[in-house]
């Protein structure tokens, strides 16, 4: 099946510094993807791009098909809802949401039924009459999404459209907007830096780094197996054990990780005695226990720091020449206390192994 | 049909009229006029540029600089308009004369001796009320205190320098007052005079600086004055060091407005000026309401005039309001 | 509001302030009472109060004649003005344009320019291109005139705007002039409301420019330097005092109108 949208080597370069270099990104129809990453990786440049509102140094973009690198927004059967929602002051709900339906020419009749529709859909029928300013955040932002959707586009961007919601309101948003993204079964293009909201919401992560796309693939792989350190780090809370590799065993390698010998499966990797590895261990894999448990690894360590956080508590245990391990307990299990022994351990397989890539990282 | 149905929420209620949607627009933009046309125009990135900036900058160059131009033109010409058979070349000519008769330099300087004192004057006078409405007024009754000093403002210059006539003519208000409290027996003549004319240049202008100075004044964070007050400043005191100060950039853009407004007044003199008070607008208008062929000359005037009130006014820009980042 | 302000200043600026208004208005008063005087000379003290010079004016076809006019102009020129004003406007605030300050200068030169300078070289650019004195040509220099204020408005209005509900609007479908007049426009519409009514006055007020732009058709403040010329009348009052009535009025009301727009 043919992808909806489409970058080909696609380069965005202002000036000297380079935003977004030689992407190749293809989404399907119907998918909630998102572009993850930190500030000035070419998230919203290469959704601006594909809005129209950057054109690309080199490369093209396709949308079903149709080379649209030159369109101007205008053209392009795209629509963006935009990070501070940017509706028309001057207009009610319902010409907002009209806008783009009367510039396609239908009738008076039509286009107010569709308004009606698609009010509905976010439950503000009430509103058709009111102006923005008389609505909330979290109104102003569903009639933003409703006046982006109206004129059924190819492909519906969002730049961080969330971002200016408080926590709770936030979280309902998502749930929302993952749930008419499934029932009008349009392809969502969402950029975040927030990666509890994409692993919440998306099909597909694309997690962009410096212009380029460090790893793309659905929440689970991305959680469950980062490709690079950036990954890891960047989603969710993780370990990094730098280690050497001391030998292969039945396809576990043990590591030297900081005097404590660890094992781990090296997955598709097949490494070298005395290479360097990064073994990534989330903390919640992690078992702490006062006796010495059963699992494929497991050490000595002292607690360093308990820090309460709610639902859990955060531990950090020293371990071997003083590493430390970030771990997650749920307060009742451990009852030791800072200063006082504990155990940790973990099976192999919870850990995925990196490469090393760089010599100093 | 309207079916009207309030709940609990205010402004909720159920109105099914269907609002009327600007269907006319996808008509106009999707024509043919239209789109061979602006619609055109808009698509190529040329097109756009010229729709933007077309007549901006043929405006601006011709309406704005033109002007100016053709006034530094004319003024090097010995003679326009160019009567047929004659001709005209360049010369500097039109600029010596200024500087030979003292029948032409006096005025301008008695012009800028008026416009300075004038501004002067009306700094002086407007700056306590332009304080008194930004900071002693309470905040919900400043605009109430502005539009009642903003009356007059409306009136312009010609009904306000007539008006003066009534204050200070020989039968005006003030003779008479003054006869009737036995005070003079004789009428004192005021108009005609420097006195007449300073008095109605200050009434003519002090508005103009009242709106910089009220907006630099009220831009001083209250909560600075208050502090110097609890470090024990006394009112003198705060004036000097803080308000003044701070209140400098409305000072500065105050004084040049009102300095280049009295500079070019010609109503104003013409009305309650006399023989002995001729300014240099006066001088100028003389070259062109007379024999036809002087224009050089009073476009000559008229850029001396222009270049040495710009000039005074960036000086004093820079000496007044210059230096921006010192310490106190 | 507490203060620790010791009460001298406060009451001697309390005092300042009054006189000043009085100071402001007192000459206008006189001007106004002596539009009531029933006598042919203008003079202190009044004596009999009347409304006749009030009825003469209002019959008097001249000033009828150049009250329309005045206000034929006034509209001509605001509307030039404006539509100029917003356009250059929209050409400073442009993505992508260089020399912006020098487009804000050029713009702003009339207002810098005294007024008589103004005047003089409006009247020689008419010449050089041919245009005689008259009606077009105060249009021409009322508008002069009038567009830097317009610029000022406009550039301090669209620089309040949000910058993506252009986006949003070309994003939906609009190109650059539907996204204009649907968007941007009505967007100004409060500072440009404020901007027409002081383009209005300023061009009913004009006199310099006249003075040297017009032809024989006087505009009110022409007409009453004429009248003037030809010696004091409390007709002449009766004159003034209507046109500062209605134009103090005007704008007042406009005043008021932005004041209240902004803060709310």
């Amino acid at each position: 099946m043919e992808p909806v949208v489409q970058f080909d080597d696609v380069t965005k370069s202002f000036g000297s510094y380079v935003a977004v270099e030689n992407l190749n990104l293809s989404i399907e129809a119907g998918k909630f993807v998102t572009l993850l990453g930190p500030s000035g990786c070419g998230k919203s440049t290469s959704l601006r791009m594909l809005g129209g509102f950057e054109t690309p140094t080199s490369g093209r973009i396709l949308l079903n098909g149709k080379d649209v690198t030159r369109v101007p927004p205008n053209k392009r059967n795209v629509n963006i809802v935009f990070q501070d929602y940017a509706l028309f002051p001057h207009m009610t709900v319902a010409k907002n949401i009209a806008f783009g339906l009367e510039l396609k020419g239908l009738d008076n009749d039509k286009i107010h039924r569709r308004v009606l529709e698609l009010l509905e859909l976010v439950q503000l029928q009430d509103y058709a009459k009111r102006l923005p300013a008389e609505l909330s955040g979290g109104q102003r932002q569903r009639v933003a999404l409703m006046r982006a959707l109206a004129p059924d586009p190819d492909v519906l961007l969002l730049d961080e459209p969330l971002s200016a919601l408080d926590a709770k309101l936030r979280q309902q948003m998502q749930i929302e907007l993952k749930a008419i993204q499934e029932k009008t079964g349009k392809t969502f293009m969402f950029v975040t830096h927030d990666q509890e909201e994409a692993l919440t919401m998306s099909d597909t992560i694309v997690v962009m780094n410096k212009g380029r796309i460090e790893q793309m693939g659905d929440p689970n792989t991305l959680y469950g197996r980062p490709g690079s350190v950036f990954v890891a780090n960047f989603i969710g809370e993780t370990n990094l054990l730098r280690s050497a590799v001391l030998g292969m065993e039945s396809g576990v390698a043990a590591l030297n990780w900081n005097g404590v010998t660890i094992k781990a499966d090296p997955g598709g990797l097949s490494p070298k005695v005395g290479e360097h590895l990064y073994v990534v261990l989330r903390p919640e894999a992690i078992h702490c226990s006062a006796d010495e448990p059963a699992t494929g690894n497991r050490i000595k360590g002292k607690i360093r720091q308990r820090v309460f956080k709610g639902n859990h508590t955060s531990m950090m245990v020293e371990v071997g020449d003083g590493a430390l391990l970030n771990t997650l307990v749920h307060p009742s299990e451990i009852a030791q206390l800072e200063g006082e022994d504990v155990w940790v351990g973990w099976k192999i397989e919870t850990a995925t192994v990196i490469p090393d890539r760089h010599a100093h990282n | 049909m309207v079916s009207s149905n309030t709940t609990a929420g205010f402004g909720t209620v159920r109105d099914t009229t269907v609002p009327k949607y600007s269907t006319g627009i996808a008509k106009v933009v999707n024509s043919a006029l239209y789109r061979y046309t602006l619609g055109a125009a808009v698509e190529s990135r040329i097109g756009r540029i010229l729709l933007l900036a077309g007549v901006p900058l043929i405006w601006l160059i011709m309406l704005h600089v033109g002007p100016i131009y053709q006034m530094l033109k004319i003024s090097l010409l010995s003679h326009y308009p160019v009567q047929p058979g004659r001709e005209s070349h360049f010369t500097l000519e039109n600029y010596a004369i200024f500087f030979r008769e003292s029948i032409y330099f006096t005025p301008l300087i008695r012009s800028f001796i008026f416009a300075t004192a004038a501004t002067a004057l009306t700094l002086v006078v407007v700056y306590p009320v332009a304080y008194y409405v930004a900071k002693i007024v309470r905040p919900e009754g400043r605009s109430k205190a502005l539009l009642l000093l903003l009356v007059p403002f409306w009136a312009g210059e010609l009904i306000r320098t007539f008006s003066v006539i009534m204050l200070l003519a020989n039968r005006g208000a003030l003779n008479v007052l003054l006869r009737e409290i036995g005070l003079i027996d004789r009428p004192i003549p005021m108009l005609y005079t420097s006195f007449s004319l300073g008095f109605g240049l200050v009434y003519l202008i002090c508005l103009y600086m009242l709106l910089p100075l009220y907006s630099a004044i009220e831009k001083i964070p209250s909560p600075l004055l208050d502090a110097a007050a609890d470090l024990g400043a006394g009112p003198l005191t705060r004036f000097r060091r803080i308000v003044l100060p701070l209140s400098r950039d409305g000072i500065v853009s105050g004084c040049c407005l009102v300095f280049l407004t009295c500079i070019g007044v010609f109503a104003t003199p013409m009305l309650l000026g006399g023989p002995n008070t001729v300014l240099f607008p006066e001088t100028i208008s003389g070259f062109f309401h007379g024999a036809s062929d002087k224009w050089p000359v009073g476009a000559a005037f008229a850029l001396i005039m222009l270049v040495t009130a710009l000039i005074a006014a960036a000086i004093f820009m820079r000496l007044v309001g210059g230096r921006k980042r010192r310490a106190i | 509001m507490r203060t620790p302000f010791s009460d001298v200043p406060r009451t001697t600026l309390t005092a300042f302030y009054w006189a000043f208004i009085l100071y402001l208005l007192l000459p206008l008063t006189l001007m106004m009472a002596m539009s009531f005087k029933d006598a042919n000379f203008v003079a202190f003290p009044i004596g009999e109060w009347t409304f006749d010079w009030y009825v003469k004016v209002m019959q008097d076809k001249q000033f009828l004649e150049a009250c329309l006019y005045s206000i034929m102009i006034a509209a001509a020129a605001t509307l030039a003005a404006t539509t100029l004003g917003v356009w250059i406007a929209m050409l400073i605030v442009a993505d992508g344009i260089r020399g912006q300050i020098v487009l804000f200068a050029l713009a702003c030169l009339p207002a810098v320019v005294p007024g008589m300078i103004s005047a003089i070289s409006l009247r020689i650019f008419i010449s050089t291109i041919d245009m005689p004195t008259g009606t077009a040509a105060i249009i021409l220099g009322h508008t002069v005139h009038a567009v830097p204020f317009v610029v000022v408005m406009a550039l301090t209005r669209l620089r309040s705007m949000p910058g993506n509900l252009v986006d949003a609007a070309r994003d939906l479908g609009a190109d650059s002039i539907v996204a204009f007049f649907r968007v941007t426009l009505p967007y100004l519409r409060p500072a440009l409301g404020g901007g027409m009514i002081f383009c209005v006055l300023l061009s009913i007020d004009d006199f310099v420019r006249t003075f040297f732009l017009g032809g024989y058709r006087p505009t009110l403040p022409m007409l009453i330097f004429a009248k003037v010329q030809g010696g004091m009348s409390p007709e002449i009052n009766a004159m003034a005092t209507l046109v500062l009535v209605v134009t103090a009025a005007v704008g007042l009301y406009a005043e008021y109108f932005t004041r209240r727009a902004r803060t709310r």
